[in-house]
């Protein structure tokens, strides 16, 4: 009699031990293992090395220097430009946003106005080298955003500026 | 004995005089380097004696420096008028006058022609400020009045005084109590802010962390007009004064930039680069273009209205560099201004119609005014790069922004740039505007 009970107890707790805990643990044991092998043979983490190899760093693009009051551009500036062609051209996918930027002299207003008449020539010229319309948009800053801080001719050089900004690629 | 002593005194009082008046006839440069004898008319002197307390209780030490803050405020408020010069009281002159107290008799001495007394009294925890005005040549008492408010509020109530006692001896609205508003630069962004004439209680309006420019006022003071990044592009925004809200009122493409409200408030003047070129539109109040005003490949911008509203002064550099022009408000009729000078932006009209202020490069940054027909050029500010000039609403004075001590701060001076005074102490300001009269 003693045996039969405890054997029943012990079948009670075999019962209870695997029954209780089996339905919970296995699904979760073998959703990971089901999903991994989904996840395993999709194609992704051999195109991702390709967009890195492809990523341009935006140094890649030169910036367009201005004279004073000026949004013409100069041999220098012509040659910024060539050089950001190339880069455009070597990555088709790019889209770049031109900033034109001035030095801290002259109005908010006035600068606002010449910033987006220096960022206008930059796109003409590159439009002009056949890169299409609409890779590129422009926005001025005027004088709000200065590459460097000071009041001499030489920070000053360094704001008259068109900087170009990656927007997507 | 005693007559000796009091024509030595005379005389040594005299001689005090002639020296002080031979310095003022020098150009003295200030400490902002400015000429400090440019004045071409003549204040009226005007003395403000120490508050005086006239409760029965026994008042605190916080109670005594409110008193003494309204006599240095009411001083400097009257000083800071083109019609007045403050006159101190000289401790010399005391002395040897043997006077304990100075007398109607001692202040027509000392030149004054106006004297105000103020008696403070602290009725239930607050400040009840009477001033008494005295005309001293002729010993009698023009005008008296009372102001109470809580004691926190004492340089307003001070304000209130400055502005009867003007109102009284001018005819003229005083600008104690007007506002301004200017750009400060924080961190990265440039958000707006808005103070006291005399830069004393400034509140903050926008907190975009973006950049926020070229804020202009409605007519009825109720609303800032201002280009901001804040969606990424330069777009025009709208904000309530009254619960700080703001909305956008022009998104077109390109620049939305340069506002100027039209004195009946109806229309907005500004500048949309939606042509590929800056232009000046007329926008009605919610931003729907209604006219645009110029025509030309040339960078046209920064418009400011006539008074009347029937033109508008803006910039243009279709001769090359910038140089200040008028129009009608259909866009006729274009003049030149500015011919002194190769480089001139920012102009403002004066509230009077009578001048126009802006600022030429000649090389370093000046304000300057001229008439509307061009003509009377005259040169306010010598030092450093000055920018945004803007006339208070009665066009006795002109605040702009200015980098002579290095920072750039928000400077006021009178019309004729007597009296060229900083507001901000530490850099980074710009952009300022003078908010008109409450009504």
């Amino acid at each position: 009699m003693k045996k039969l009970t405890i054997l029943m107890l012990l079948s009670f707790v075999m019962v209870f031990l695997a029954g209780c805990p089996k339905t919970p643990p296995p699904p979760p044991a073998e959703e990971p293992v089901v999903t991994q092998p989904v996840s395993q043979p999709e194609p992704e983490p051999e195109p991702e090395p390709e967009p890195v190899k492809e990523l341009i760093r935006e140094s890649a693009f030169m910036k367009v220097y201005f004279d004073f009051d000026k949004f013409n551009l100069v041999d220098s500036a012509k040659a910024a430009l060539a050089n950001n062609a190339k880069v455009l051209r070597d990555n088709p996918s790019v889209i770049v946003l031109i900033e034109g930027h001035c030095d801290e002299r002259g109005t908010v207003e006035y600068n606002l106005s010449l910033g987006e008449k220096r960022a206008n020539a930059a796109m003409t010229y590159l439009k002009d080298l056949g890169i299409s319309a609409n890779r590129m948009s422009i926005i001025s800053y005027g004088k709000e955003r200065p590459a460097v801080l000071g009041s001499n001719e030489a920070a000053w050089a360094k704001n008259r500026r068109a900087e170009f900004k990656i927007v997507s690629q | 004995m005693k007559i000796i002593k009091i024509i030595l005194i005379v005389l040594i009082y005299a001689a005090a005089m002639a020296s002080s008046m031979a310095q003022s006839g020098l150009s003295i440069r200030d400490v902002h380097g400015e000429l400090s004898t440019r004045s071409t008319y003549q204040p009226t002197n005007i003395s403000v004696e120490d508050v005086r307390y006239s409760g029965i209780d026994f008042i605190t030490y916080s109670d005594t420096v409110i008193m003494r803050n309204c006599a240095t405020i009411l001083r400097n408020d009257l000083d800071f008028s083109p019609y007045f010069a403050i006159v101190l009281l000289d401790s010399f002159f005391l002395r040897h006058m043997e006077l304990i107290e100075m007398s109607m008799l001692g202040w027509q001495r000392l030149g004054s022609e106006y004297l105000v007394k103020l008696d403070a009294e602290f009725p239930r925890n607050r400040l009840r400020l009477s001033y008494r005005l005295f005309s001293v040549a002729q010993g009698r008492e023009i005008r008296r009045k009372s102001f109470e408010d809580y004691k926190e509020a004492h340089r307003y109530i001070v304000h209130d005084i400055a502005n009867d006692i003007v109102k009284t001896l001018t005819g003229d609205e005083g600008i104690y109590r007007t506002k301004i508003a200017y750009v400060r630069e924080i961190d990265k962004a440039k958000e707006i802010f808005m103070a006291d004439f005399d830069g004393y209680g400034e509140v903050q309006l926008t907190n975009n962390g973006s950049i926020n420019i070229s804020p202009a006022v409605s007519p009825d003071g109720k609303y800032i007009y201002f280009t901001s990044y804040m969606d990424g592009e330069p777009r025009l925004y709208r904000l309530n004064l009254k619960n700080n809200d703001v909305k956008q009122i022009a998104g077109y493409a390109g620049l939305n930039a340069a506002p100027a409200v039209s004195p009946d408030g109806e229309y907005i003047a500004c500048v949309l680069s939606r042509d590929g070129n800056s232009e000046i539109y007329l926008l009605d109040k919610d931003g729907k273009i209604k006219r645009r005003l110029t025509k030309h490949p040339a960078i046209d911008t920064s418009p400011t209205w006539s008074p009347d509203g029937r033109e508008i002064a803006f910039i243009s550099d279709r001769t090359g560099l910038p140089q200040i022009y008028a129009m009608d408000n259909e866009g006729l009729n274009v003049r030149r201004l500015t011919f002194q000078g190769s480089y001139n932006d920012s102009p403002r009209w004066s509230p009077r119609g009578d001048r126009i202020v802006f600022v030429s490069r000649q090389p370093n940054f000046k304000v300057c005014s001229v008439d509307i027909t061009g003509k009377n050029f005259q040169v306010l500010t010598d030092l450093g790069n000055n920018e945004n000039p803007h006339y208070s609403p009665d066009g006795n004075h002109i605040i702009f922004s200015s980098n002579r001590l290095g920072p750039t701060e928000l400077y006021v001076m009178d019309f004729l740039g007597n009296n060229q005074k900083r507001l901000t102490m530490k850099g980074g300001f710009s952009n300022p505007i003078w908010l008109p009269l409450e009504k």
